[in-house]
């Protein structure tokens, strides 16, 4: 038995005599914790750890394995994204007891706060005390069980597992309802509590969900599809393109969901020309070789940098929305280009990790696929609050990409219409994502950068909030940014444009003279290396490609990509649609594309006379619209129109 | 973007650490917010005494804000019974007899560069940026030996990092109220609009200022802080957790979503309610807790014994 003392030690120094204990298969006992955070996050080893006192935020959190017995109480999100082991909590637990456990048991002797058990897969929850508001909130399986009173709204929006109550029940939440108990059920709750020595005589009710609100209720017909660039036009006020929509809707009744990014014309680095004449471009034969472009990207504070050869990454595009072929060739090209690859939502692959020599592993809101082996072999580490197509959404996969593979991977019933929570569990504020972050960094020992994913909104509170909660980049992305799903009036309306956003954020850190703490990664409808060069010159400190990649790879933009009937075999998860797409080709494909974006973007840096990209800068650049000059603060000069013109005849 | 504490202790006695164990307990979750600090404290009452602190800021333009506030004192015929100049405070004792509403309002004018913090008969708000400690390293708060105070940091987001703008926030023409809060107010315009008709002046756009001028209308009607918090709940929209403090009571208001944390902790002795329990800790290490985590959607109040 180790013993440390918080008293002695700091949490961080504590959780390393934890994590290497555990490596030798001894047990810890844990002194005066006085309800410090993340006690414990990271273990992943199956002993025993004991705290004499009360836990604070996250304790036994992103674990697997271990044993925790706390003896009083403890803070918010006790055992988070727990796979196995257990842990027991003498006294009361904070709010969302048990969030996204994976297995893990989970026993409160005393009472729980507000959503426990948000978004959970598999395990038990079980309190012996009184439950609160929203118990069993978005759950996707496992079980709870109560024995004292549920709170209001037991079981809201719950989407599989099951609920056992054997106290009062004061309300049910949305779609979920009361229903027969098996025997079963009940011998199997009784020898869980004979196992934890906790006597209950009482009988239980059994809440589920009532199966009303998993699917949209009518389906979305097949219509001969439009391809993008018919759909685009602009030729008349009420096109095709709405005509189309009309029908669609006045069958469905509700909003359309799509695939691809959004149409409508707005401002964006296309609006922008370079200042200077470019002409003698092209009598470098090697530009490439004359400028320096490798990038280190999340070692401003301490952290591991990722390191790329170019200022280019892929943006998170997820396995769910994308085959694991297509997922797989994207991760193959990044690692022949050297650059960073990044999960998305929905997990990681072997064959992703495999083929990818930097990869971001990426965690969302309904925390699908993120565990702590895949933190631990990840390089960067990011959290996911919004994207650019659909700020303040979550992810959409709809039912027939909910493969009972996929499913497991996700831990979520399989044929579902997967609609991610729009928030996470346990961030609601920035107070909250400073202590998430934090967690993080424990459990991957403060080695791997930490970023943020932001969709454009209200960017100069945001970026603001990001250099405060110590995040070492920002994967910023603007509204013509795309998705595998989501609502078609979303993606035309809502957000901000890419080249807005990089202004705002810029002036936001300038405002808290913070512009050298926080680097930003900027994305959003970044379709080559011109784009890039001008999204550096603006201030970003490497660019992101999404589209770009998928379209090189094979992607015929039908726009369909929700559907999962992808006939290239990239956004589905079909055997036979899946078959169609050969990674090692594609891979080929996408390698030889970014080598262009390579190209173009050293050919540009070297015709400014320049010998570093980092030299780019906003004087490289003029606004060819009145409303680019308005959003960038750059001269107006529509007369270099014809000239730019030109310049993309040589590099393009 | 915040964390609070409060501490009440029941029973007067000479020498309570109210003002250390509020330093304790912000230090405690620090971490929610490095960008200010903040305190309520409460000394004793004077008849027609008023306790005054203001921004003044340093140097020339505080001597011409200073300058400014004596003459509006002698103006309202506020006679100052004590002064002095500290941080970037200028702080008064006063003697006064007429409305304190009116005086109020004609104080947040007395000069350019003068801004009031608080006024009241025993209230004392001490708030500026940096940490606990740095804050009570300008203004003794360790001193403060009242039977109750609150505490806040903060995390600065939508306005700037600035003394005005941290916690708490007195209730501007209220004597003796303030509050502290973390979460965000969603109807707060709608709120503010409805008190300005009925003639309520705002110093600030901080949706904590309307939580405790809301309050301080209700108390002024007459109403019981304990009823005041449950029509807060109902009035107002957003997720928030916020204490108040009055010049006897102590109290909590939080709303039905619960997104915002608070725990307490009671004895014979004492109430102590924070955003986190490791505050809580801090008062008592080394000791394991009974805490309470209250429900979503409710309020409650404790008075010291007089």
């Amino acid at each position: 038995m180790v013993a440390v003392d918080l008293a002695e030690i700091p949490v961080r120094e504590a959780n390393e005599r934890i994590r290497e204990a555990g490596a030798r298969g001894e047990d810890v006992e844990v002194l005066n914790p006085d309800a410090r955070h993340h006690i414990g996050v990271g273990l992943t080893d199956p002993i025993t750890v004991r705290v004499r006192g009360s836990a604070g935020y996250f304790c036994g959190g992103l674990t697997d394995g271990p044993r925790f017995e706390i003896d009083n109480n403890v803070g918010w999100g006790v055992a988070d994204n727990m796979y196995q082991g257990s842990v027991v909590v003498g006294g009361n637990a904070g709010a969302i007891a048990g969030v996204a456990i994976r297995g893990a048991e989970v026993v409160i002797k005393g009472n729980m706060g507000s959503r426990a058990g948000q978004v959970m897969k598999a395990g038990t929850l079980l309190c012996a005390g009184n439950a609160n508001f929203m118990a069993g909130y978005m759950m996707y399986g496992g079980r709870i069980v109560i024995l004292g009173e549920s709170g209001e709204r037991l079981g809201e929006d719950m989407t599989g597992g099951e609920i056992f109550l054997g106290g009062g029940l004061h309300s049910l939440g949305m779609d979920a309802m009361v229903t027969d108990i098996s025997r079963d059920e009940i011998d199997s709750i009784r020898a869980f509590l004979d196992r934890y020595e906790i006597s209950f005589k009482g009988t239980f009710q059994k809440v589920v969900n009532a199966g009303k609100r998993l699917r949209y209720s009518t389906t979305e017909p097949t219509v001969r599809s439009l391809p993008f660039f018919a759909f685009s036009d602009h030729s008349d006020y009420w096109n095709r393109k709405i005509q189309e929509d009309v029908y669609v809707k006045a069958r469905i009744g509700r909003y359309r969901v799509r695939g691809y990014g959004g149409a409508r014309a707005l401002p964006h680095l296309s609006d922008l020309a370079f200042r200077k004449d470019l002409s003698h471009l092209g009598q470098e034969a090697d530009p490439v070789s004359k400028v320096k472009m490798r990038t280190l990207i999340g070692g401003k504070n301490g952290a591991k940098p990722l390191d790329i050869s170019m200022p280019l990454m892929i943006a998170p595009m997820s396995y769910g929305a994308l085959s694991r072929s297509a997922k797989q060739a994207i991760a193959i090209a990044s690692g022949l280009s050297d650059i960073a690859e990044n999960t998305g939502e929905g997990g990681m692959s072997d064959a992703q990790r495999d083929a990818a020599k930097q990869l971001i592993f990426q965690c969302l809101s309904g925390r699908l696929g993120w565990n702590i082996h895949d933190m631990r072999r990840a390089d960067g580490i990011e959290i996911y609050i919004s994207q650019g197509a659909k700020p303040g959404f979550g992810g959409q996969l709809m039912a027939k990409k909910v493969t009972p593979e996929l499913a497991a991977i996700r831990g979520i019933p399989a044929g579902i219409d997967l609609r991610s929570p729009s928030r996470h569990p346990d961030i609601l504020g920035a107070d909250d994502l400073v202590i998430k972050v934090e967690e993080f960094r424990e459990a991957t020992g403060y080695k791997l950068p930490i970023s943020v994913k932001l969709g454009a909104g209200r960017i100069h509170d945001d970026i603001k909030i990001a250099v405060k909660d110590g995040f070492d980049f920002v994967e910023l992305d603007g509204m013509q940014g795309s998705t595998g799903a989501g609502g078609a009036e979303v993606m035309e309306y809502v957000g901000i444009p890419t080249i807005a956003a990089i202004v705002a954020a810029l002036d936001a850190l300038d405002d808290i003279g913070c512009r050298d703490k926080l680097e930003i990664v900027l994305m959003g409808g970044i379709r080559d290396g011109v784009d890039a060069v001008k999204a550096l010159c603006l201030g970003a400190d490497a660019v992101a490609m999404g589209t770009a990649a998928i379209v090189a790879g094979g992607c015929i933009a039908c726009m369909q990509c929700h559907v999962g009937q992808c006939v290239t075999g990239i956004a589905t998860q079909d055997p036979e649609h899946e078959a169609r797409y050969k990674p090692q080709v594609e891979a080929r494909n996408i390698h030889r594309f970014l080598e262009t974006v390579r190209w173009q973007m050293a050919a540009l840096t070297h015709a400014m006379g320049y010998h570093d990209m980092t030299q780019l800068n906003r004087e490289d650049l003029v606004a060819l619209t009145p409303e680019a000059a308005e959003i960038t603060g750059l001269a107006y000069e529509p007369g270099t129109r014809e000239r730019e013109a030109e310049l993309l005849g040589k590099v393009g | 973007m915040c964390g609070i504490a409060g501490i009440l202790f029941k029973h007067d006695a000479d020498g309570l650490s109210t003002g250390k164990a509020l330093i304790d307990m912000l230090d405690g979750c620090q971490h929610r917010g490095p960008d200010s600090t903040g305190f309520a404290l409460y000394g004793n009452e004077q008849a027609d005494r008023l306790r005054l602190r203001f921004f003044v800021g340093e140097g020339a333009a505080a001597a011409a804000a200073i300058d400014g506030i004596k003459a509006a004192l002698a103006e309202h015929q506020a006679r100052i019974v004590e002064d002095q100049e500290i941080g970037n405070n200028y702080r008064a004792l006063v003697e006064f007899r007429g409305d304190l509403r009116k005086f109020s309002y004609a104080m947040e004018h007395a000069a350019p560069g003068a801004t009031v913090i608080s006024i009241g008969e025993s209230l004392e708000i001490v708030k500026d940026i940096g940490t606990a400690h740095d804050v009570d390293d300008r203004y003794g708060v360790h001193r403060a030996t009242g039977s109750h105070g609150l505490g806040h940091v903060r995390l600065a987001t939508e306005s700037d990092v600035k003394p005005e703008a941290s916690h708490p926030f007195w209730a501007t023409g209220f004597a003796d109220v303030a509050i502290v809060h973390n979460g965000q107010i969603t109807n707060y315009w709608k709120m503010r609009r409805r008190l300005q008709r009925r003639g309520f002046e705002f110093t600030t756009d901080n949706d904590s200022e309307l939580i405790a001028v809301y309050l301080a209308d209700k108390l002024s009607l007459g109403v019981p802080l304990k009823e005041a918090l449950k029509m807060s709940i109902d009035d107002l929209d957003g997720t928030f957790s916020f204490l108040v403090s009055t010049k006897d009571e102590i109290g909590y208001a939080k709303d039905r979503l619960a997104a915002k944390p608070m725990i307490m902790y009671e004895t014979d002795d004492l109430i102590a309610i924070a955003s986190e329990e490791v505050s809580l800790n801090r008062l008592f290490p080394g000791q394991a807790l009974d805490t309470r985590e209250p429900p979503p959607g409710s309020y409650d109040t404790w008075s010291r014994s007089t």
